[in-house]
């Protein structure tokens, strides 16, 4: 079983420069959802769920967003961005428990 | 004379009983002695006692526990018939039309919607299994005939899908009275309908969730790459897959899976991957591999994933395979359980069976199409990875019977009976579905 914050990320096979790049990523997480007592009152703890999403292309920040316990276990993510430069993609996972879980991807010009 | 008679008599019995021996089922191709399981305890289909002598049947975490031991079970050693047809007396209580709506959509009953579509839009989501019964009172059928038509239907259809409600003792006479107060109360004409959704003739029909081998898309891609460590994981014995199968699962376990279930010599039995994993694994390497544990899905998923785009081609013309396949097909058509439901009555085409029509808000498949090509597949709405086993053994908890041990010869012949189905279409594994 892969551990908690296995990152995938798929992106088209053929790019060319100035292509908009659609990006589709997964990560492995249960994104715990809050649980309620008997009562229908919900349970204080500090619940285990990604909490933020960074995106940077070769070192600069392209997106950033905070997620809440909204999004379904291992959540996938897809977004665009225009790629004017070949370079190092790479998504960061953090979540509520301090866990940090990276993927990354080479954007290359074909 | 007499003697003659006797003679003749004795001799009819004699060939009777000949008779009856022939027709008890092949046992070629099945375990010499009984097979001990190798699941997971909540796999197993075990009844416990609880300590306030309550029996309890342990499945699944958020299945129901309820012990429904009285029925009959797919088992190959459960030799009760099936309930006799049974006819009740309308009991002299007066028909409540508003109480018999309740019962008609109450899920804990049928829910009758589940299969036949009334007015009304809190009629949410009915099903077109059975008849629609929008205009049923117009039909004038006498009180007496729709009561027995709902108590035990086999009455007037021997081979009906509609579960026998009063024999099975779901809903009590009383009930039934309340039930066919409401159906006399159904009179056309039928409003046009506001919704084509809610009307399981019109709804439209679920278009799948895109690409099911992409990781991005479908979870159990990843979970069964994660299985990759797995494969070079040392065991006990010190060894590990990896040793004896050269060449990574790409090369060692290609076209592997397109045979399986096949009937495995050394164990004598039907296995699908799975079974075979659970008794494999801890002779080789040492690593215990339940059935329905993560790392036997994930690793079964894995070896399926090698033969994705070839043929299904499992042998049914052995002879231990071909009796199995009968076994299988002999399962796929007992009636089992509280509701007296056989596979079939879901899974065929035909009139009043379910197959591509909507239980609910659920389409049945078809099982001439093929089955098990995409399994073991991510469910959706379950967010696991299900097998062809436990998707059989959900299967049977609605329709009010205990489950088998995942790695019963049961279940591995009816899924051979199934695979079979498959033959010749390309494997996609795992699947993705709701």
């Amino acid at each position: 079983m892969p551990e908690i914050g296995t990152v995938r990320i798929r992106i088209p096979s053929r790019i060319r420069r100035g292509d908009v790049v659609r990006v589709r990523c997964l990560v492995i997480h249960p994104m715990e959802i809050v649980q309620r007592d008997k009562a229908g009152k919900p349970i204080e703890k500090n619940y285990h769920f990604i909490n933020k999403v960074i995106m940077t292309y070769n070192a600069r920040e392209v997106l950033q967003a905070e997620t809440t316990q909204s999004m379904s276990e291992n959540p996938f993510f897809s977004f665009a961005f225009k790629a004017t430069e070949a370079g190092m993609l790479k998504i960061t996972f953090l979540d509520t428990h301090g866990g940090k879980y990276e993927g990354t991807a080479e954007i290359k010009f074909s | 004379m007499r003697g003659h008679f006797r003679k003749a008599v004795l001799l009819a019995a004699v060939l009777t009983a000949a008779c009856a021996q022939t027709e008890r089922p092949s046992t070629t191709g099945r375990p010499p002695t009984p097979w001990v399981s190798h699941a997971i305890p909540e796999a197993k289909g075990e009844v416990k006692i609880l300590p306030d002598g309550k029996k309890v049947h342990v499945r699944y975490k958020g299945w129901t526990t309820e012990d429904f031991s009285q029925f009959r079970t797919y088992a190959y050693d459960d030799m009760r018939p099936a309930p006799p047809v049974s006819k009740a007396p309308m009991p002299p209580v007066t028909g409540d039309p508003k109480a018999g709506r309740k019962l008609f959509l109450a899920r804990a009953k049928g829910p009758c919607t589940g299969c036949h579509l009334i007015p009304g839009d809190d009629v949410w989501p009915a099903g077109n299994v059975g008849p629609d019964l929008s205009t049923y009172g117009d039909r004038k059928l006498p009180d007496e005939y729709v009561f027995t038509q709902v108590y035990d239907s086999r009455k007037f259809f021997p081979n009906t899908t509609m579960p026998p409600w009063g024999t099975a003792g779901i809903l009590t006479p009383e009930e039934i009275v309340h039930i066919v107060a409401f159906l006399q109360t159904l009179k056309g004409p039928v409003a046009p309908e506001k919704d084509p959704n809610r009307n399981p003739d019109t709804r439209a029909k679920p278009v799948g969730f895109g690409d099911n081998l992409d990781p991005t898309n479908n979870p159990a891609v990843v979970l069964a790459e994660g299985a990759m460590s797995l494969w070079s994981k040392k065991g006990p014995t010190g060894k590990a897959c990896a040793d004896c199968h050269g060449g990574g699962p790409e090369k060692s376990m290609k076209g592997v899976a397109t045979r399986y279930p096949r009937y495995v010599t050394a164990f004598q039995r039907v296995m699908s991957i799975e079974d075979f994993l659970t008794v494999h694994a801890p002779a080789t390497t040492g690593l215990g591999m339940l059935a329905q544990s993560d790392d036997n899905l994930h690793m079964t998923v894995l070896i399926k994933m090698q033969s994705n785009g070839m043929p299904v081609s499992v042998d049914v013309s052995s002879p231990e395979a071909r009796a199995a396949f009968e076994r299988g097909r002999a399962s796929y058509f007992k009636k089992v359980g509280q509701r007296s439901h056989a596979c079939a009555d879901c899974h065929t085409k035909g009139a009043g069976q379910g197959a591509e029509k909507f239980l609910g808000g659920r389409l049945l498949g078809d099982a001439e199409t093929g089955f098990t090509k995409h399994f073991p597949l991510w469910r959706t709405s379950q967010a696991a990875v299900w097998d062809m086993r436990r998707r059989m053994q959900w299967c049977m908890t609605p329709l009010g019977m205990n489950m088998l041990p995942a790695d019963a010869v049961e279940y591995a012949e009816l899924e051979l009976f199934l695979t079979a189905f498959d033959n010749g279409q390309p494997m996609s594994v795992p699947g993705i579905r709701h």
